[in-house]
């Protein structure tokens, strides 16, 4: 067995290690602070060795068998688990009326309009606004970089254009950004 | 006051994971579910035609001779613009050689031993990515609903500040909602690293065109090529005039003698046939998460340089990283079977989304039996339809009109469903219909001609 082989073995016995850890500290009536850092020392310590052994390669596969591991414990834990009678949530979420409220029809179709479409456009003229910025980091990287920070930048607007739902406030949290980057563009160009 | 205003955006997550949810969770389901299934995409394209010519390697003179067979039947139609030729790997251990017009096996020797058949492989794929809406609408349409899927995983957290100190706690045998809720979070809760990377990795994927016009347009005057030429590599100047076939063999062994550790897995001929015409070699490299790098050979099959995904700037590295990451085809059968099994995982995280939230509205006295009978008619009707394709391949052949009978076939359950009095059990009866599909399909699939 090679270096590499080696270490992503070990990687991989120390993410299960870390899995079955943090099973042992969750089911225990008080958190024990040293079971946790125990745990998630294990876990990051797996994912450096995956990393020494074969790279993001090796990150990947320690990190499915973590899941695999949470799984198995997942799934151990729901067989031995007995019937219940907790009553479940009924927490409103405010998505259709109940009763006789208002539909607020336009409303919805506004919240759609500044969630999607709108972020999605402020989205890509930031990552562009930032991508002329970054001419030092290089053509490719500046390139790769757009075409991943547009994604991750719609999704946290997106997130919290729902969790402020003031209109005012949403305006500002997609006007703010864009004359950011249309500044940025003025400055650069 | 901070406990009040921690209660408030617990409310507010919830709210919006809820709208989130409920907006692009009937895509969204499909997406999943689909991409479950297209994880055995080389698999399943062995299913469905058993009796390909199968190998473990390909001399560089059958290749050779392959292509000049291609072309030479080709002759008299209008020249194809790139010919691709599959070589054998280990999902994959055929050789197939695809055209503008055509797409073939080949033997070991490099004849043509017939046409490939993988109708219902490529509908799958096909809807997967774009949900079978054509052009740039139904890619930038997965994409966005990859970015949907980012927004839930973090609106979910936000929404659930015990999720991870109960990450173990599955009461799987309550009714009433608990048993179902605490399905949705631990399931969702163990998936969120596997969601993150495929949500972030299928939208990086399918906004790509969109981002790609977004860049050609502020930095090279409209050129798109232009735009991801510093990522994946440009193609050489394209110069019509006739010229000899290129040396695709002498390329091939110049890769095996320099690039030992590389195993080629595509030659991509660009404009065959002319003077401009480039052999580009696509190679896969052992325990990386890169599809592979591209090296280039001119027509005489000599060597000219690599684009750089294996070794170049991280960008490159990190770009060509995120197609196998999202697909799960970097580590044979086992890591696939992990995705299949995650991406399982995540269907019914999606699933049981909307159902939590139908729960709650009728408990709170709000029953509304038709959107439940239609969500009913989505989580199980989807598989069933998707099921009829798979027997349309079997009973029709390859030329079956997958994508109508998938989309009539939903529609059609859809609208009885949501027509149908509550006393009728849709669910049962789609759960029947696909128990009954997926009997019949294992032996048709297996049993030969």
């Amino acid at each position: 067995m090679g270096g590499p082989l080696t270490l992503l073995w070990a990687g991989a016995a120390c993410a299960g290690g870390a899995m079955a850890l943090l099973r042992l500290s969750w089911g225990r009536p008080k958190r024990s602070v040293a079971l946790n850092g125990a745990a998630w020392a294990l876990l990051l310590a797996g994912l450096a060795l995956g990393a020494a052994g074969a790279g993001a390669w090796g990150v990947a596969v320690v990190t499915l068998v973590a899941l695999t591991g949470a799984f198995l414990c997942l799934g151990h834990a729901g067989m031995m688990a007995r019937p219940g009678k907790a009553a479940a949530s009924n927490r409103r979420v405010h998505m259709l009326p109940q009763g006789r409220e208002p539909l607020r029809l336009g409303g919805r179709l506004l919240t759609f309009a500044l969630t999607v479409p709108g972020a999605m456009a402020v989205a890509l003229i930031v990552s562009l606004a930032v991508r002329a910025a970054s001419e030092g980091m290089g053509e490719a990287n500046g390139n790769v970089l757009t075409l991943f920070l547009m994604p991750v930048l719609w999704a946290l607007l997106a997130t919290l254009l729902l969790l402020w739902p003031q209109r005012r406030r949403q305006m500002t949290l997609l006007l703010l950004p864009a004359l950011g980057a249309g500044a940025l563009w003025g400055m650069l160009s | 006051m901070s406990q009040m205003m921690s209660r408030t955006l617990v409310q507010r997550g919830l709210s919006a994971h809820a709208a989130i949810g409920l907006l692009a969770s009937t895509l969204l389901y499909i997406v999943c579910l689909t991409g479950s299934v297209t994880v055995f995409y080389e698999e399943w394209q062995r299913i469905e035609q058993p009796d390909a010519p199968e190998m473990a390697r390909i001399a560089p003179e059958a290749v050779q001779a392959g292509i000049a067979h291609v072309l030479a039947a080709e002759k008299g139609r209008k020249a194809t613009g790139h010919l691709y030729v599959h070589l054998p790997t280990d999902a994959l251990p055929r050789t197939t050689v695809t055209t503008d017009h055509q797409a073939v096996h080949l033997d070991e020797r490099g004849d043509v031993a017939g046409r490939e058949l993988n109708g219902w492989s490529e509908f799958l794929l096909n809807l997967h990515y774009t949900l079978n809406i054509p052009g740039i609408v139904g890619l930038t349409l997965v994409g966005g609903l990859g970015v949907m899927m980012i927004a839930l995983s973090l609106t979910g957290v936000i929404a659930h500040p015990r999720i991870f100190r109960d990450a173990f706690r599955l009461r799987a045998r309550d009714r009433g909602g608990i048993g179902l809720a605490d399905w949705h979070n631990r399931l969702g809760v163990w998936t969120l690293p596997f969601a993150l990377a495929v949500a972030l990795t299928g939208a990086m994927i399918g906004l790509a065109t969109v981002n790609g016009y977004g860049l050609a347009r502020s930095f090279y005057k409209g050129d798109l090529e232009a735009a991801y030429a510093p990522i994946f590599g440009a193609e050489g100047r394209p110069d019509p005039k006739a010229a000899p076939l290129a040396d695709v063999a002498t390329a091939l062994r110049v890769m095996a003698g320099r690039f030992p550790d590389a195993r080629p897995s595509y030659v991509i001929l660009h404009e065959p046939g002319t003077a401009g015409q480039q052999v580009q070699i696509l190679a896969l490299h052992q325990r990386r998460l890169i599809y592979g790098e591209n090296y280039m050979f001119d027509r005489a099959g000599r060597y000219r340089g690599h684009a750089g995904l294996s070794d170049g700037a991280a960008g490159q590295q990190v770009a060509a990283s995120a197609y196998n990451l999202h697909f799960g085809n970097y580590g044979g059968l086992a890591v696939k079977i992990a995705y299949a099994l995650l991406g399982t995982a995540l269907t019914v995280v999606i699933a049981t989304g909307t159902s939590i939230w139908l729960g709650k509205r009728e408990r709170r006295g709000y029953r509304q039996p038709r959107l439940r009978q239609g969500w009913n008619a989505i989580v199980w009707g989807t598989g069933v339809a998707l099921a009829l394709t798979l027997l349309a391949r079997r009973c029709i052949g390859n030329e079956a009109p997958y994508m109508a009978i998938f989309w009539a076939a939903l529609a059609l359950m859809l609208a009885v469903s949501v027509a149908l009095p509550e006393r009728y059990r849709v669910r049962r009866a789609l759960q029947i219909a696909l128990a009954a599909c997926l009997t019949a399909l294992f032996p048709a699939m297996l049993l030969p001609g």
